[in-house]
């Protein structure tokens, strides 16, 4: 088994209202290649936060986190985009598609800053959206979306560039039961089809279908 | 993509776009005629003092020809001599002085030009013939004159002299053939101007003026040295004012350093106008969209290519802005320029605007750097935003 994620004794803390406050106490994990991981727990508990800092998007007050054996910490901001362009995939909560832009262009963003052709790129966007359920869709801006149809497109794009592992925050939290449900199949066929996946979830039933469950409290992994 | 993405980010909100649009187009329209107007007006004197070919002009010391009454005395000898300097192939005497014209049992007060026709640089001849040497029975008019006199080629006109202070009656006068319709160069707007024989000039207009110039234009031959002329006639005649065309131009641009003043104040008003325009839209819509940015920045996109995004809709503004303020300055340029040049006194040739494509780059230019500039600031912060804070607190 290949080690895609690997944290250890990370450390976030925030000054709020003039005190130091500890989000993340010393946090250590990793993830294999091909898992489902859920990451659990109460409001305030830090997995958002964990999240952030497992993909690169802030920066640890102590630890590090390694992608495939690169330590973010050393990479200057150009190779850390690089590196979040190529080998991570995000999903959050509420979609984040820029709204300008067609399904299929949210789609082609990542494919197109990595220089991949127009024609190349036009048609890994379709065969994405074709496999999130969304091939009638293409042409459809954001705005004219449902949720659900926003999470898919979120989904494939997040798939754009084959990255080697998927971090999603909540990408039921913003959904009805029965669009949650057809979120959490399109999750199951990812983690069938090789993708590596971490949730950050208040779902039950999405914690449910992850191989395993972290829990956290107060800043630490509990379980 | 990137361009499109960019435009229709722009048209998200379409009349916030159009009225930035429009005020870049205004900005840049009054950049263009600032532009246009400090220099213009020299240039198009230069190319007008250049027109006939006569590179000096010999006038009474410390003034600019025509600018005063002031004369040269003896100005057959001064001529003479002038002819006679190495490197000068004409000299030309121009005496200016008021003549009437009888009209309907009144006088038609005229501004008459006293010229050597073998060496005259001051109209171009449009219909008819020209005088000739000695000519004393044959006028040329421009066409203020034909026009308020309703003479035509051929005509006959008594031309009134010099009016006596004591008694208000004239002192002489001469009929005169109209042999031809010129158009003088350097006449304002609707002046009543005629030209005869330097002889006829200076008799008509009274023993002050006999053997006077105003001025002599002087031309130096083809590959000659022009400087070279001036230092030898400046030597021969040192009481008098010797110009070149430079000189002149130098002297001009002194009394007009007002117009100069004005357009670097407004030009750089408008620079600052568009700065703060194309900013401050720029700072809002990447304010709005901190949000996707940090979207954007979350799945890979590089703080250049977010840079690149935000400097484009920038350009977007000011490049059309700026094509449809160069039509629009163009405009208001020959607007401006018709209510100028017709203050009295100045030639009516003169543009005070010219639209040559070193000013239009100048302009454009200009306009382009500032509108790139004023995009840096919030291209900088949209770039710079913290990921993981915005996308907590910005989300669309």
């Amino acid at each position: 088994m290949t080690t895609v994620l690997a944290a250890q004794d990370l450390e976030k803390r925030y000054p709020l209202h003039g005190q130091d406050v500890a989000a993340l106490r010393g946090v250590t994990l990793s993830i294999e290649q091909g898992e489902y991981v859920a990451i659990v727990g109460p409001s305030g508990s830090g997995k958002s936060t964990l999240l952030t800092l497992l993909g690169g998007l802030d920066t640890p007050t102590a630890g590090t986190v390694r992608i495939l054996g690169t330590s973010l910490g050393e990479l200057d901001d150009r190779k850390l985009t690089r590196l979040r362009l190529e080998r991570i995939g995000f999903i959050f909560q509420r979609f984040h598609l820029l709204p300008v832009l067609t399904a299929r262009e949210n789609v082609e963003l990542p494919l197109a800053e990595r220089g991949v052709g127009v024609a190349e790129r036009r048609a890994r966007a379709e065969e994405l959206l074709a496999y999130v359920g969304l091939a009638t869709r293409t042409h459809h801006r954001a705005t004219q979306l449902s949720g659900g149809e926003m999470q898919r497109v979120a989904i494939a794009r997040a798939l754009a560039n084959g990255p080697a592992i998927v971090l999603a925050d909540e990408p039921t939290g913003e959904l009805d039961a029965a669009t949650g449900k057809e979120i959490l199949a399109l999750f199951r066929r990812l983690h069938n089809d090789g993708t590596t996946l971490v949730v950050v979830t208040h779902d039950d039933q999405l914690a449910a279908e992850a191989g395993r469950v972290i829990r956290m409290l107060d800043g630490r992994i509990v379980a | 993509m990137k361009g499109s993405w960019a435009l229709r980010d722009l048209l998200r909100h379409p009349v916030r776009s159009g009225l930035a649009l429009l005020g870049v187009a205004i900005s840049a329209a009054l950049l263009l005629d600032m532009v246009l107007l400090s220099g213009g007006i020299e240039r198009s004197f230069e190319k007008l003092l250049l027109s006939r070919g006569y590179q000096v002009r010999v006038s009474p010391k410390g003034t600019l020809p025509f600018d005063t009454e002031a004369t040269l005395g003896n100005a057959a000898q001064i001529v003479a001599g002038i002819r006679s300097t190495p490197g000068v192939v004409q000299a030309g005497p121009v005496l200016g002085a008021s003549l009437f014209a009888r009209h309907d049992g009144a006088l038609l007060p005229l501004v008459a030009y006293g010229i050597d026709p073998t060496a005259q640089g001051i109209y171009v001849l449009e219909d008819g013939r020209d005088l000739s040497l000695g000519d004393s029975t044959h006028v040329l008019l421009g066409k203020p004159v034909a026009r308020r006199l309703g003479a035509k080629l051929g005509d006959t006109l008594v031309l009134v002299g010099r009016l006596d202070p004591e008694v208000a009656a004239p002192a002489r006068s001469v009929k005169v053939v109209v042999s031809g319709l010129v158009h003088f160069l350097y006449d304002a707007k609707d002046q009543p101007s005629i030209a005869l024989t330097l002889p006829m000039v200076q008799g008509l207009g009274g023993p002050h003026l006999v053997d006077r110039a105003s001025v002599i234009l002087v031309r130096a031959a083809d590959g000659a040295d022009t400087g070279a002329v001036v230092t030898q006639l400046r030597q021969t005649f040192p009481k008098l004012g010797v110009n070149t065309v430079g000189d002149l131009v130098a002297k001009f641009r002194e009394r007009l350093a007002y117009f100069r003043q004005l357009s670097l104040i407004l030009g750089s008003i408008a620079l600052i106008v568009t700065v703060l325009l194309v900013g401050t839209l720029l700072a809002i819509t990447v304010n709005e969209r901190l949000g996707e940015i940090a979207t954007m920045r979350a799945i890979g996109i590089s703080r250049t290519t977010v840079i690149a995004q935000v400097v484009t809709q920038g350009l977007l503004l000011v490049v059309p802005g700026g094509v449809l303020g160069i039509f629009l300055g163009l405009g208001t340029a020959r607007w401006l320029d018709a209510i100028l040049t017709s203050f009295p006194g100045l030639p009516a040739a003169i543009s005070f605007f010219v639209a040559e494509p070193r000013q239009l780059t100048i302009a454009a230019l200009t306009l382009l750097v500032t509108g790139l500039l004023a995009g840096v600031p919030p291209a900088w912060r949209a770039a710079n935003a913290p990921i993981a804070a915005t996308l907590r607190s910005d989300a669309p």
